[in-house]
């Protein structure tokens, strides 16, 4: 007789002692039960095993390590690669938008109105020469920041302060410097910029939405500060920094300098017809490159516009 | 720009750490990018007297003898002037040379020179970091030093620099004086800052000493003296203070008269120029000093004092006498009345200059002196007198004439505000008390309105009523109007927003309590180009395989040319650093074109790239906001022929559920596809596109030797919303499989045909049904091909029979051959 009929007997066998849990007092019987259930089972996992054993006898080995059968075609499955920034940027995006903030997206030509004098920027000023902007023949400017889309936003969205709303966009884009590109400088880079306008902003609510915006991001709970900083279009203005996170390699020691930010400067408010009266703004920007680079320890700027598939297909 | 700590100490009682010192500039002020700690940059130099000095034969070198206060050491030393009983600083053997500090750290040993042992080194200047001048070693005064002393103690080298980062100070002028700096750091540490007792300029009338400033507003003042100086030509041979405060600051000793000039402007921010007065007067032609100050003629030429010559434009401001330049204002002096050794009188300016000129002077001629990056910051016209008195006083000359033009003297601005609103823009809970002390101390003026009142009837300070700060849960507290009066030197103060900065950054922004914004839960809208893009990224790189890259939006002639685009369609950049970067892009297919190549070559076969971006052609005109119009297109470039590439768009089609129109090409802005290869893309009547093979003749400018196609769309063109599948049918019966071939006539399109067939199916309106081409045979004699579907359909109402079947399928065959004259295989 074979393993299986023994075991197939057993297992009728067992059915039959069933039959005495009737006999045994109540107290006994669960304790009979769930030994004849333990049995029932062990026997059939011993059942299940060997028939999987006998199908098995009947296929015959093959390597599992090899990519195919032998005299096969290698099979090829195409793998697409996404660009790490525009990965990132989407990210960023994502972020805000789960917060609530619209989003537009810049220009990549825009105008002096657009890039400085809706900024608050006066003309001639000292403070453009900080853009190193480029320019076109007929005077228009491939944007050096995020920024010059703040008018529009204002403008775009004042309806919503008339309804008793509030203002809250972010922009993300590419924008330019005319610099010597080097592994550390690009002259075409990516920004994300935002604005929230309402009737009650202040830097407080600023600070504890960026703080929270770099906690979503770095999964993880993070200690800021800032720093005093300058621009034309935002009063007061500061720069904000970020403990190093854990997994960039941050032990609590190291401050990362992430953006720009600050209260909107009440000409940009009235410039675009909002009453600097009856309404507060903050905004910020800052650059997508450099959390990229952060994130995959990437030492060299220059492979982002490289479209060089050895570097992409390592994303 | 360097900040000397000892000098702030001197207006400045300071009371914590240089390190906590550092980190309060750092989160209050402005960022501080390092800091050098000067007592280990000067470690182990002394002041050594040379005791003994012999030529070494045949050699330029002298064996010394020094006594450093504890023996006698012998040194090889180089330098010319190195002579018998002078004061000498001697880097000592294990000591590092300044001048190499913080780079190579090179420490001096004891060596041999010429078989002499030398011990340490006897420095000049170079060596010491301090000027630039390496052919001479520092003589020192002995009625400063003696043998054995500290170099860092003679010269007050016991300091720490700051180095800080001048952009966000743009707008703080008073701050690039030492003055300024350290009423900051008062303020910081919760300070109130002594002013400095101010001097009045000697009472001595102009005399014939005229100044004429054309337009005021290029120069709202100028103030200058003539002093006729004792001993101003006495040329100091020895090592001064002020060469060593010069040096550690990034600047360097000159002569006498020019290093106090330059001395007060670190300490004021206020720079001086000092001209030779009877030179002055002799190119002027006149017999009198007639100033005068006005804008230059395009072309007029100048010779500065470093020799070069500039040709003007009419944005620089010139300083003439009587009506000769003699200066390019604010920016540097001439030549001609250059201070030299027989200096005997001498002219002093202390003037205020139009920021805007002078930073497109700066510009136009490269200059970037300590005094115009002063300048191009806007040094206040107010204190002009106040350090042209100081100079006066430190130049120890009799001033013979003194004058001052000011036609439009400053006023303090006078700014009202409440604390509530500082504290509702802050979101902090500042009481009064906390921020006109804040404000004081950096001596801005703010008066509490009505306090006294205020106190008098209730005891404390009139209360307007209550406001509450912003959150509706935050505690309500009373506001205090508060009259704010700026001081002169702060020209960055005009708006109520300025002083709300002053407080939130004097009390710190870290102090602010975090906090969110107030709003309802509102859905957020989404650019819709945005997450189209987003969409394509997933069909593209998920699904079809393909890699997504970023390319630049500027590219060159050469590469406009390559693809045979007119750069007369182009958007020209004209400061381009480089001719890479000269044209936007009209479209991105060329850039990607551009990238084959070289990936090929470094092994990858068989890929398809991709690119979202924007372009901007000039044709497509402006937009209501006269900018250029710019589109969002998507670019995809492939290896292979166009029915590879037709695949990509057939795909994106079905994903984005939307209906392509391929018709003929006419393409103007893609002349790189080969026109019988490549098709228009239409949604309804609208063109969104263009796809097709690239010329050979492209292919061969880029050095490509397999086929490309490519397909470039206008995303702004697609319906924005998403289609929604609608009118979907599905049937329970079972489905009916068949096969059929048709052989066609050359001329006839597979379009024709596919058509025809999904045409008779739909005209039955009691069938679903999926028409799959299979095969596509072209005999050799290539007069017919042989076109093969699969046919899969079902009733919706019942099991088909035979014959039923049988009709459907001889419906189909009928229309195809009586239509289009094929028949069937």
């Amino acid at each position: 007789m074979s393993k299986l009929e023994n075991l197939k007997n057993e297992l009728k066998a067992l059915s039959g002692e069933y039959a005495k849990i009737k006999e045994l007092k109540a107290e006994q019987r669960s304790a009979f039960g769930a030994k004849l259930n333990a049995k029932k089972a062990a026997i059939l996992r011993q059942i299940a095993e060997l028939e999987v054993a006998t199908e098995s006898a009947k296929v015959a080995p093959i390597d599992l390590t090899a990519p195919a059968a032998p005299n096969h075609l290698i099979p090829v499955v195409n793998q697409g690669t996404k660009h790490p920034l525009i990965t990132e940027l989407e990210r960023v995006i994502d972020i805000y938008s789960r917060m609530g903030f619209d989003v537009m997206e810049s220009y990549q030509l825009d105008d002096e109105f657009h890039m400085f004098e809706s900024l608050n920027f006066p003309k001639d000023h000292p403070a453009r020469d900080g853009y190193d902007t480029f320019r076109t023949s007929e005077g228009f400017i491939p944007p050096a920041h995020t920024s010059t889309m703040q008018h529009r936003a204002l403008l775009k969205y004042k309806d919503n302060l008339e309804k008793g709303g509030q203002i809250a966009v972010v922009i993300p884009g590419r924008v330019f410097r005319n610099e010597d590109v080097d592994a550390t400088h690009e002259h075409t880079f990516y920004q994300c910029e935002g604005v929230f306008v309402s009737r009650d902003a202040n830097m407080g609510q600023m600070m504890g939405l960026l703080k929270n915006f770099f906690e979503t991001y770095y999964e993880q709970s993070l200690n800021i500060k800032t720093q005093p900083g300058y621009f034309p279009f935002t009063e007061p203005s500061i720069e904000l920094l970020i403990e190093k996170p854990k997994s960039l390699g941050g032990k609590g020691d190291g401050w990362l300098e992430m953006l720009g930010c600050g209260m909107v400067h009440p000409n940009v408010l009235s410039q675009a017809g909002i009453d600097p009266k009856k309404y507060r703004g903050f905004a910020w920007g800052g650059g997508i490159e450099r959390l990229v680079m952060l994130k995959y320890h990437l030492n060299d700027i220059r492979y982002f516009e490289s479209a060089k598939l050895d570097f992409l297909k390592e994303f | 720009m360097k900040i000397s700590l000892n000098s702030i100490k001197k207006y400045v009682d300071i009371n914590v750490p240089t390190d906590e010192l550092i980190q309060l500039i750092g989160s209050r002020l402005v960022e501080v990018e390092g800091h050098e700690d000067l007592s280990l940059k000067y470690a182990n130099i002394y002041i050594v007297k040379v005791i003994e000095c012999s030529l070494i034969e045949g050699t330029h070198l002298h064996l010394c003898q020094i006594d450093t206060g504890k023996e006698t050491i012998q040194v090889v030393c180089g330098a010319p002037n190195v002579h018998k009983g002078m004061l000498a600083a001697w880097i000592a053997p294990g000591a590092i040379v300044p001048q190499t500090y913080g780079n190579e750290n090179f420490k001096i040993s004891t060596r041999k020179l010429r078989g002499y042992d030398s011990h340490g080194m006897l420095a000049s200047i170079y060596e010491l970091d301090l000027s630039d001048n390496h052919s001479t070693i520092v003589e020192i005064d002995p009625k400063m030093a003696k043998p054995g002393d500290s170099f860092t103690d003679v010269f007050e080298l016991n300091d720490v620099i700051l180095d800080i980062e001048n952009k966000s100070l743009t707008h703080r002028p008073d701050c690039f004086g030492i003055i300024g700096f350290a009423r900051e750091v008062a303020g910081i540490l919760g300070q109130k800052f002594v002013e400095p007792e101010a001097i009045d300029l000697p009472k001595i009338a102009a005399g014939e000493l005229t100044i004429d400033i054309v337009n005021s507003e290029i120069c709202p003042r100028y103030t200058a003296a003539i002093l006729e100086m004792d001993d101003a030509t006495s040329d100091d041979k020895y090592l001064t203070l002020s060469d060593v405060f010069l040096g550690k600051l990034g600047m360097h000793g000159i002569s006498k008269i020019v290093d106090i000039t330059n001395v007060l402007m670190l300490e004021t921010g206020q720079p001086l120029h000092a001209f030779d007065y009877d030179k002055f007067i002799q190119i002027g032609g006149a017999k009198t000093a007639k100033i005068g100050v006005r804008l230059a003629k395009d072309g007029e030429e100048l010779q500065l004092l470093d020799s070069t010559t500039v040709k003007c434009t009419s944005n620089d401001i010139l300083i003439t006498s009587n009506h000769v330049p003699v200066a390019l204002a604010g920016a540097m002096g001439g030549m001609s009345t250059a201070i030299d050794v027989s200096t005997k009188r001498v002219l002093l300016e202390s003037a205020s200059f139009s920021l805007y000129n002078l930073r497109k002077t700066q510009m136009a001629h490269g200059i970037f002196s300590e005094a115009i990056t002063r300048f191009t910051k806007g040094v206040p016209p107010s204190g002009t007198a106040q350090v042209l008195a100081q100079a006066i006083e430190m130049l120890g000359g009799k001033p013979v004439a003194i004058a001052d033009s000011y036609p439009h003297p400053a006023k303090p601005i006078k700014i009202t505000l409440t604390t509530d609103d500082i504290n509702s823009t802050l979101g902090t809970d500042y009481d009064t008390d906390l921020i006109v002390k804040a404000l004081e101390n950096v001596s801005i003026e703010a008066k509490v309105q009505g306090a006294f009142e205020g106190m008098r009837s209730h005891g404390e300070h009139e209360r307007h009523a209550p406001v509450t700060t912003g959150r509706a849960d935050a505690p309500r507290k009373s506001t205090c109007t508060l009259t704010i009066t700026t001081p002169l030197w702060r020209t960055d103060l005009h708006i109520k927003e300025d002083i709300i900065e002053e407080v939130g950054r004097l009390l710190g922004y870290d102090n602010i309590p975090l906090d969110f914004p107030t709003r309802p839960f509102i859905g957020s809208v989404k650019d819709p180009i945005f997450t189209l893009k987003s969409t394509l990224r997933n069909i593209l790189s998920d699904k079809l395989g393909a890699h997504e890259v970023l390319t630049y939006s500027f590219i060159s002639a050469k590469l406009l040319e390559r693809v045979g685009q007119n750069p007369e369609n182009s958007y020209q950049i004209v400061n381009s650093i480089s001719p890479e970067l000269q044209y936007f892009r009209q479209t991105i297919t060329p850039s990607l074109l551009d990238k084959i190549r070289e990936n090929l070559r470094s092994g990858h076969t068989d890929f398809t790239l991709y690119e979202t971006n924007q372009i901007s052609q000039k044709s497509a005109g402006l937009t209501k906001e006269r900018t250029p119009v710019t589109s969002n297109h998507l670019a995809v470039v492939t290896l292979g022929d166009y029915y590879q590439i037709k695949a990509i768009l057939t795909n994106l089609e079905a994903s984005l559920k939307l209906d392509f129109k391929l018709q003929k090409f006419t393409d103007d802005s893609a002349p790189y596809f080969e026109p019988l290869h490549s098709v228009n893309i239409y949604i309804d009547n609208t063109l969104v596109g263009s796809m097709g093979e690239i010329r050979s003749q492209i292919l061969q400018n880029f050095k490509l030797k397999t086929s490309v196609s490519a397909l470039e769309l206008n995303l702004d063109e697609l319906p924005t919303t998403v289609v929604v599948p609608s009118n979907l049918k599905f049937t329970k019966y079972p489905a009916t499989e068949r096969d059929v071939t048709f052989k066609v006539k050359e001329s006839t399109t597979f379009a024709s045909v596919h058509e025809l067939i999904i045409g008779t199916f739909k005209a039955n309106d009691d069938l679903v049904f999926k028409v799959t081409p299979t095969s596509i045979y072209q005999g050799i004699n290539g007069a017919t091909r042989n076109l093969s579907f699969h046919l899969h359909f079902a009733s919706l109402t019942h099991t088909l029979e035979a014959n039923e079947i049988s009709a459907i399928m001889d419906l189909i065959t009928k229309n195809i051959t009586q239509t289009l004259g094929a028949e069937v295989v």
